[in-house]
């Protein structure tokens, strides 16, 4: 007791001041902490379902991330099916298409020669047909004029045998 | 005008009887025209129509054409008669032309029968024959 004297502690004063904060403590916190204390605990317990919401969207993004991997995993398969199919329904049309064009083109050949031959045949005909006109004309006309009458007298006994 | 198979028999019997010796006689023919005409025979019409186309049928058969380039000499001329003699028998009636288109050889025509020896003949067959 002497030393809190000694120290200029007065228990009256210390009481009445322990008193006095003992009441700005209770009217702080009454007025002041514990409304803090509520809001920060609001806030704190949203943030944690923020967070926690945050978490589910992450893992529900996740999720959707997976299966849009998945379908379009799967939608890369069926396009290369697809693709794949196609192709090889274009070769078989393709390969279809080129026989039909290499018969075609073929016929056209075999036409196109049988014509030519047929063309070359009748002009060797008709140049055979016109040369024979030429020397059978010429010959006509030659003759004529270098007949004999021996030879006259020749061709007609030849003629006369054949009635026999 | 009708021309019955008897009008047909009695003209082949009448046409017959107009032959002497396998050849045609011409007063046979005459005789037998007439007397046609005199009597007037049942159907007498057709039978000088058909017995005038006989007539000259055997007469065109019995006609030879003889065509030549130049000019046939005497002894040619014996010679294809006896020759045409020979296969068809005597009584032909001859004809002689000059063609000079046929340029050389003969060309004789018998009835329907032809011999055609002719240059030019031969020559449209070489013709042919390209």
């Amino acid at each position: 007791m002497d030393t809190l004297n000694q120290l200029g502690v007065k228990w009256p004063e210390l009481i009445g001041q322990t008193i006095n904060f003992a009441i700005v403590l209770f009217v702080l916190w009454k007025l002041a902490y514990k409304p803090i204390f509520n809001m920060l605990d609001a806030r704190r317990e949203k943030i944690a379902a923020g967070v926690a919401n945050a978490d589910k969207i992450k893992v529900q993004l996740a999720q959707t991330e997976a299966d849009r991997q998945k379908v379009l995993a799967e939608a890369g398969e069926l396009a290369n099916k697809i693709i794949a199919d196609a192709r090889a329904a274009a070769a078989r049309v393709a390969e279809v298409e080129t026989q039909k064009a290499i018969a075609a083109a073929e016929q056209i050949i075999a036409k196109a020669r049988e014509a030519s031959a047929q063309e070359r045949a009748a002009t060797l005909v008709e140049l055979k047909r016109e040369v024979g006109r030429l020397v059978v004309q010429t010959t006509l006309t030659v003759t004529g004029k270098v007949l004999s009458p021996e030879d006259q007298r020749r061709l007609a006994e030849e003629t006369q045998r054949t009635i026999a | 005008m009708k021309i019955t198979k008897q009008v047909l028999r009695e003209t082949r019997q009448l046409f017959r009887s107009c032959f002497v010796n396998d050849l045609l006689d011409q007063n046979r023919v005459r005789q037998v025209v007439a007397l046609l005409v005199e009597k007037k025979p049942r159907g007498y019409a057709a039978i000088l129509t058909r017995l005038h186309r006989l007539v000259k049928l055997e007469l065109a058969r019995r006609s030879v054409r003889v065509e030549n380039a130049v000019e046939t000499a005497p002894d040619q001329v014996a010679a294809i008669q006896a020759g045409l003699e020979r296969v068809y028998g005597a009584g032909l009636t001859y004809s002689y032309w000059i063609n000079p288109a046929l340029v050389g050889g003969l060309r004789i025509q018998v009835g329907s029968d032809l011999y055609d020896g002719s240059v030019k003949t031969r020559l449209e067959k070489l013709e042919q024959s390209f």
